[in-house]
Order: structure tokens, then sequence, then C-alpha cells
């Protein structure tokens, strides 16, 4: 017999525990019954795991109402237990904006009625409660419009909750119900349309976003024809009903009123403060989802939207709640509680966290461990529609965000590797015979080059024989490109000497020494730095670990060689010689000087912007790759100086707290007195006062430097914020250089000019009509996927609009990705570098990856 | 984040014997430590693709190779170190179990490198962990 943890965690589920059944009434019998007899002695324990299992199974909730419900008929105390706990953490979770705990705790509490545990007045409360703090922060005299996302966050809530108790509610309390729903509507009717261009996948949705439905209009929609269908919910298990008859008698408790976190005024008036305040509500309630449609809809399965809303809730659910545990994870993705089959819509799902903009809820390699799960879970289903999916990726990739594409190209890559490098190349073998711009040949090159670096050449090259002509795409067989190698070449015999130097285990000031009197001095500090890098790597060519200690053992050699920034753009010069054909040693050793602080992050901007990087833009990620790893560097040192702070922070309350209660009690006994014949005397042994003081002291001490640490932490992050204000500026300078020498001119009329028309958009993307649009119609005779047949492998984006397109592209993906450290220099950024003549398809793309709204310009 | 299922032995699943200290402080150990034990690799995985692998959990600080004692060629295990605990976690959590070099790799919580741990310490001075065909299961000894 299974414990009554192993039956309430799996009710339910089809699952050994309960014999296989899958007759939902069975389960919570059997569940109740066990839970019933270990009531007794197990009480505190039942109601903790039930709301546990409540907030982190949020699909089964319906059955952990049910059985709620149930005990409450035999033991009232447990039900008004409950619904008080569920008081206590939600309105924690509204004042801590946790969003979502509130979601779920709002279902819960919705279904906790259906079992007539919460009287319906109560939700209907809770409901209004949300309604008129979602109308007041988008009042502009009474609230703060900036927090709009807070206020659709809270409408969403609502909104979700009908499903699970629609129904009921119109049953019992239909006045009220009406006045909700009412009062929704009034508030959409004074919200603005959300219309985010920063965080759309495909590029080419961008001026669709300002007509389509945004993603609390869409669910409103929703729910308005579910209230017409008679609040039929599929993918909604209904178990209250099997037990109607005797839930009826339970009695219902109130849930004391909660209250919603006021959202502070707008402080300042300024169009920049006030953006940035909407920027913040959004990270702080961003859009759960943002929909990627990929297959056609004759693919996709069947389903009411409601329904397709719902799923995707329990999916993400899933993979929010067993991150960490791939069993579970798996197995619960693939068997939800819903009638019908939904692996498109799985598949679509985890493809739009991959793409998450700005940042995926978990790093992008969840994603690919689960998929790989489920490919072994479902080995008859799933395979098949994630290469579907690849394929309609593909198919659009030109029209895909930049960031997006990276990471389509990290998750492909290495799930091949977990697959044997199996795929059916020869699909994809035309892509050698388009411009080396057009950005399918550059995904596939992309996808090999990542390929060869988690496995070797030979067997990348194995891999494609069934597309021979895609072996022109993979990149160079990894060799070093030592410039040395023969008695003729300049540098031969200094370079032998200098090796031979480090062989001896000359030290690095000897060797300085020596590179100054026998290089520089006869021939120029550019030669040296040629025979150091060249030679230096040589000897650490071998692996990871050789170039780290050839660097941290010569490192000073290479710094006192390269004190400026050109000299420094030079010596990275030097590396992408010595390692072109090997990307990855080159980012490598680019990044690891980074970090030594050979070299700075200006130098590297300023390398990835020389002529020969910038002829790579559109048809290599090797430069962007070198910059992002500098950004991210940059970045991660901010972060861990923030997070040291944090820590020195609380260090010093506590030492402060130590110090002061230390000094009381020497105090105290200082002044404890007694009388001796007749006159006062200390009353301590002066022995212990001595200790005590020595105690203060030390404490006083301790206190001290744990400040002084604090201060030189303080003044740590300070100068790396000033580094990285001036690596913005430098980064969005280097970009306005090179766009404005290359972006078409703005017409006479002020039209911005098109980089790519509108057939060109047809001949990349086959299926552009199918996606994006929100309703599942299935009668109105969408293009069928076979059209892609028909699609003629021609590219016609000329080259230098490509260049244009995806230097843009990556100027709105940094600006996205760093948006929050981008903000508070933005006045700065004005001043310097979006003055008024600044192109606006460059300024577009800033503004579009900051979330400003680009209306104002 | 789900605590229902955690797997509670999950950490303590390896043991490595020359800890110097009791179980409880190398439990503490494995808590805070930023150091993953790679194992199951095929001798012929670089340190190039265990580095493209990794860094997809985070930005790594440094790769250890698992050398044979005797023939100072690599054995068949590894250590990651990574600069933050969040990113070891998740190296752990979503690296272990799948392939590398077609095979399956092991990846856990080690409590830290210190010199001589590369040395492998099977009694050919190798990795003693033994790898059963191409399936999903693998069997662990100590290493």
């Amino acid at each position: 017999m299974s414990s009554w943890r192993t039956l309430l965690l799996r009710v339910g589920d089809k699952c050994p525990e309960y014999g296989g059944a899958v007759d939902h009434k069975e389960h919570i019998e059997t569940c109740y019954g066990v839970l019933w007899r270990e009531f007794e002695h197990s009480k505190d324990e039942i109601s903790e795991l039930l709301l546990q299992c409540a907030e982190q199974l949020p699909h089964k909730i319906p059955f952990y109402g049910v059985l709620v419900g149930l005990i409450n008929l035999e033991d009232e105390d447990f039900g008004k237990n409950i619904v008080d706990d569920l008081h206590c953490k939600l309105q924690e979770a509204l004042s801590s904006e946790n969003c979502d705990k509130i979601r779920i705790l709002l279902r819960f509490l919705t279904v906790l009625m259906c079992s007539k545990v919460i009287l319906p007045s109560s939700v209907i409360e809770v409901f209004e409660t949300l309604l008129s703090s979602a109308a007041t922060i988008i009042d502009e005299d009474a609230g703060n419009p900036s927090w709009q996302p807070c206020a659709d966050f809270y409408i969403t809530c609502i909104l979700s909750c009908l499903p699970w108790g629609g129904t009921e509610l119109i049953e019992q309390v239909p006045d009220e119900f009406d006045r909700v729903i009412v009062g929704i509507q009034s508030y959409l009717s004074i919200r603005k349309h959300s219309q985010d261009t920063s965080f759309i996948v495909f590029e080419a949705d961008e001026d669709k976003s300002a007509k389509e439905k945004d993603f609390v209009e869409d669910l409103w929609d929703h729910i308005q024809i579910l209230s017409t269908n008679g609040w039929k919910v599929d993918s909604v298990p209904r178990p209250h009903l099997s037990f109607e008859e005797q839930l009826v008698s339970g009695k219902s408790y109130n849930l004391s009123p909660i209250s919603c976190p006021k959202q502070s005024a707008s402080s300042s008036r300024s169009t920049i403060s006030r953006e940035r305040e909407n920027y913040e509500a959004k990270l702080k309630y961003p859009q759960r989802l943002c929909r990627l449609h990929i297959f056609p809809s004759n693919k996709i399965e069947k389903m009411q939207p409601i329904d397709r809303f719902i799923v995707e809730e329990y999916l993400l659910d899933v993979l929010l709640f067993f991150n960490g545990c791939r069993k579970e994870c798996a197995s619960y993705m693939a068997s939800l509680p819903v009638p019908f089959r939904y692996e498109y819509l799985m598949a679509e799902t985890i493809f739009s966290q991959i793409m998450f903009l700005p940042q995926p809820p978990f790093k992008p390699i969840y994603y690919a461990l689960v998929i790989i799960d489920l490919c072994k879970a479902l080995p008859g289903a799933f395979p098949a529609v994630v290469a579907g999916a690849v394929r309609s990726l593909f198919n659009r990739i030109g029209d895909l965000d930049m960031e997006c594409r990276t990471r389509l190209i990290l998750w492909f890559s290495h799930h091949l590797s977990n697959f044997q490098y199996f795929w059916p190349w020869e699909e994809w073998a035309h892509v050698k015979d388009l411009p080396r711009w057009a950005p399918q040949r550059v995904f596939v090159q992309e996808v090999l080059e990542r390929e060869v670096r988690l496995s070797y050449w030979d067997k990348i090259k194995q891999s494609i024989e069934n597309a021979p002509e895609l072996e022109e795409l993979l990149p160079p067989k990894s060799v070093s490109n030592f410039r040395y190698n023969s008695e003729e070449d300049h540098g031969y015999t200094l370079s032998k000497e200098f090796r031979e130097m480090v062989r001896g285990r000359k030290t690095a000031r000897e060797i300085t020494s020596w590179v100054e009197e026998t290089i520089i001095q006869i021939h120029s500090s550019k030669f040296a730095i040629e025979v150091v890098i060249q030679t230096l790597l040589d000897i650490g060519s071998k692996s990871f670990t050789h170039l780290i200690t050839v660097l941290e053992r010569y490192g000073q050699v290479i710094a006192k060689l390269c004190t400026d920034q050109n000299m420094q753009v030079l010596l990275i010069d030097e590396v992408s010689f010595y390692w072109k054909n090997n990307t990855q040693m080159t980012a490598i050793a680019i990044d690891r000087m980074m970090g030594y602080r050979i070299i700075s992050n200006l130098a590297i901007v300023s390398w990835v912007f020389s002529l020969s990087n910038i002829e790579q833009f559109h048809v290599s990620d090797r430069p962007w790759e070198i910059l992002r790893n500098a950004i991210n560097k940059t970045y991660n040192r901010i972060a861990d100086l923030r997070k040291e702070i944090q820590t020195l922070k609380k260090s010093v309350l506590l030492a402060e707290d130590v110090a002061v209660k230390a000094l009381k009690e020497f105090e105290a006994a200082e002044t404890r007195l007694e009388v001796v014949d007749g006159q006062p005397v200390q009353a301590e042994k002066p022995g212990r006062l001595k200790r005590l003081k020595g105690y203060a002291e030390k404490a006083k001490d301790d206190e001290i430097a744990v400040r002084e640490a604090l201060e030189a932490k303080d003044a740590l992050l300070a100068r790396a914020l000033e580094e990285n204000k001036s690596l913005f500026v430098s980064l969005y300078k280097s970009f306005a250089n090179v766009l404005t020498e290359r972006l078409p001119p703005v017409s006479a009329d002020g039209a911005f000019p098109k980089l790519r028309d509108e057939e060109d958009i047809d001949s990349m993307a086959i299926d552009l009509e199918e996606p994006s649009t929100m309703e599942m119609d299935h009668d109105n005779g969408r293009k069928d996927d076979r059209n892609s047949e028909k699609v003629t492998h021609r590219y016609s984006i000329k080259e230098q609009d490509q260049w244009c397109l995806c230097t843009l592209g990556y100027v709105k993906a940094f600006s996205r990705q760093y948006a929050t450290e981008i903000w508070p220099h933005l006045e700065t950024l004005e001043a310097e570098v979006f003055g008024r003549d600044i192109h606006p398809l460059f300024r577009k793309a800033v503004f579009a990856g900051l979330c400003r709204s680009t209306t104002e310009m | 984040m789900a605590s229902l299922f955690k797997d509670l032995a999950k950490l303590s699943a390896y043991r490595d014997r020359r800890f110097p200290g009791n179980q409880e402080e190398y439990e503490r150990a494995l808590q805070t430590s930023t150091t993953v034990y790679v194992g199951n690799m095929s001798f012929y995985t670089t340190e190039e693709q265990m580095y493209e692998l990794f860094s997809r959990a985070g930005e790594i600080k440094k790769i250890i190779m698992g050398l044979d004692k005797n023939s100072k060629t690599p054995c068949g295990f590894c250590f990651v170190l990574y600069y933050s605990r969040e990113d070891t976690e998740d190296a752990v959590k979503y690296i272990s179990g799948t392939m590398l070099d077609d095979r399956p790799i092991r990846v856990d919580f080690d409590w830290g490198f210190e010199e001589g741990r590369q040395w492998g310490r099977g009694r050919s001075g190798g990795q003693v962990i033994l790898y059963l065909s191409f399936s999903y299961k693998y069997l662990y000894f100590y290493k």
C-alpha cells in the first residue's frame, strides 16, 4: 500500500500507485480514504502537503480542491485553516509581487469555491479588489499608467480563473459576476493597447502588432467565446461534479479581504524616466508567453482557443516547477489531464520559451534537455514534430530576430549532438547555391561550426555525407596558423629563441627585458607583438589549459607590450590571425585575455568594428561571438560586485549589532556598583571588565573592517559602472558610424528606406500569412505547407541590404539584452550618440531594443 | 524549484573517499561548491569540446582533465570549475545524462579540485567508473 503522501502527489496521474486506473472519481475516493485514515495523527502534515501540491502541481488543482472539500465535510476546522493559510499566502504573494504564486493561488481559490469551501461572494470580492486596483493604476491622476503591465496582470489573473469556476459563479452569484465582467470591459476600454516590438520574435510581425490584439485583449476574446459556449472547457477536469451531492452540505468560509500593493505614483514627468518606469514594470510583470506560431494551422491540433491557453499554462507550469527533475518534467509534460493530443502545441510552447525575449525564464539549455527527454518519452510522435518545427523555423530564418537565431543555432547543434548528429541535410543542400549572406546559408554554416566544436571535424563531415555539397560550408579543419615555419620567415629565429627561454622557465621579467632589448629597440613594438603573441599562442595551442597556463605565466609580458588601446587592437589582430582557422580558440583566447585584463573591453569593441570584421557581419557569427563575450563578461563583473555588496551590507548590519551589544554589556558592567562600607564600589571584577572592554573594542574594529570592505567594493562598483557607460557609448558610436556609412538615405518625403520589399519576404518566408494570427480558424483555406515545395531557392536581398538588416538586428538584440544597464546612461547616450542627425532606422532599432515607444520620433 | 519530487539522495550519490572530513562537512562542501565532476567521458574528448558544452551553463573558470597516472593521457573524467554557484547547479541539472561524443556523461557536484586529484585512481591508473553498453543506464563504482 502506498503512503498517503505518494497518493496525494500522484492523484489524477496514470500511475502504479493507483493501479493504473484512470477514473478520476476512483482516484479521489482512494486518496480521500487513505488521508482520512491518517487524519487524526497527521492533520497538519496533510494540510501542509495539500497546499504544497496545489502550488506546485497547479494542473491538478481541481483534484486537490475536491480533497479539501471532502475533508471539510468531516472536520470543519480543516477547511477553515486551509482558507486562512490561503489568505496569508495570497496576501504575501501580492505584496512581494510574485506573479506565479498570485496566479496559482487565485486558481486554487476558485476551485475551493467549486468544492464549497469558500463562499462565491469571497471570490467576487477578491476579483473586485484586483479590478479596482487595476483601474486605479491606469488612471492618470490617481495612479501611474507606466505600471499598466501590473494592471494587465491582475486582469489576466481574473480572466484565467474563469475556466475553473465561471459556471459556478454565474449560477450562484449571477449579478455580482456580471458586475465583474462589466468592470473588466470598462478596464479594457481605457487601457492602452500594448504593442511591444521589442519582444517580437519574427521581424515581419512588427508592423502587425499595432493592429493585432495583444495578449489581454486576446484572452478576453477567448473568455467571451467561452461564456457563449456555456463555459465548457475540455482541458479543465471538473472532478467536483462527481461529488456534488456530498460537497453541497459542506461549510463554506469567507476569505478575509486582501489588498494590492500601491504602485508608486510617477515621481518625475520626464519622458525618459516615465518610459524607464514602464520598462521596469514590464520586467516585473512580464507577459508570460509570446506565442510562437510555427506550424501551419492544418498541422496543429484542433482545439478551442481557450483550451490552447490552458494547455500552454499547464506546460509552462510544469516547466517552472519541474526544472531540475528530469523524469517528472518529461512525464508530466507528456501526460497532461486533457482529452486531446497536443504534441504540436507542446513543441510551439517549448520553442516559444527558447526564443522568449528578452530572456527565457531558464537558460536555453534547460529547454534543450526537455526536448531531448520528450523525444525519448514519445519516440513515435515527438521527434517528427521537432523536425517539423526546425524546418518551419528554417524557412523563416531571415525573418527571425538575431538573438533568436543564435539561440536556435546553439539549441539545434546541441540537440543533434544528442542524436548522433543525424539530420536529413540533403533537404538543405541547396543553400550552398545561395549567396554567402543568405540567412539560411549562414544558419547551416553556423550549425555545422557548432557541431564541429561539440564533436570533431571528421565526424561532422561524415554526418553530412548525404549532402556533400555542404562540405563547402564546414569550418576549416582546425589547425593553427603559425607565422614562422621556415628559417626564411622574418621572426623565425627570434621566436625560436623566445621559445627556448620559455622552456628554460625564464621569468616574465627576464623575458620582458629581452623583448625590449632584442625586438623593440631593433625592430618595432608592432613586430614585438607579432613575435610574442605568435610564440606564446603556439606554445599554448595544445589545449584550453595550456593556453591558460601560458597566459598566467607570461601575461605580464603581453600586458607590458600593449599598454594602450591601439596596441591591444594589434594584439587581438594577431590572435585572430594565429587562430584564423578556429573561431572557438580565437574567442576563448580573447576572452581569457580580457579576463586577465591584458586587453580592455573597449579594445575588443574597437577591433570588432575594424574593416575586416565589418565585412563579416552578415556572413558569420565570428565577430559577434567575440563582441557578445566581451559585453557579457563586463556585465558579469558588475553582477558579481552587486552580489558581493549585498552580502557585505548584511555583514555590516550584523557587525553593527554585535558591536552595539558588546559595548552595552561592557557599559552595564562598568556602571554596576555595589555598596561596600557605605561607599559605592565597582561591582565587577577588574578582570572581567577588561575582558568585556576587549570584546567591545574588537567588535568595533570588526565593524569598521567590514564597513571599509563595503566602501572599497562600492568604489569598485562605481568604477565598473563608469567603465560600462564608456563601453556602451563606444559600442553605440561604432554602430552609428558603420551604419550611417551603409544605410540607404531617407527619402525626401521622410519615409524610411525599405531594406526588404514585400516580395522578398514572400520568397524567404513561406507561410507568412499563416502564423501570428491568434484565432484558430481552420476553414478559411489557409495555404497548405506543401506550398513550400514550390518555392524556388533564390535569395533576392542584396548584400548591402542584408548587411544592414543583420547589423540593425544586432543593435536591437544588444540593446534589449542589456537594457537595464543601458537605461541609466540614456541621457548621456542621447546627448553623445542618438542626436537628431542619426539615421532613423538605427534609432528605431535602439528604441525597439529598449522598449521605448517610437511614436515620439 | 519543485521541492515535491526532489531526489534528496542526489547530492551525496557520489562520495569521494579522499574528502578530509565527515559526511556533514562533505555535504556542505557540495552545497557551496562551484566545481563539477564529469564522468563517463570518452578518452578522446578534448577540453575544447567540454568548453563548448559546459559554457552553455555559464562562464567557465577552468577545466582540469583527469589523466591516467601512468600514461598521462585523458582517462574519462574531468573537473569543470565555474565562477558562480547557480551556473554550477545548472550544469549538474541540465548536462548530466546527456551525450558528449556519443556517450551519456555524468555530472555531479564536486567538493573542489585540488592538486593531485587529476590523476586517475583505478588499479590501472585510469578511471574506475565502468560503463555498460550503449544505453541510458549506467553503473557507478567509486572513483
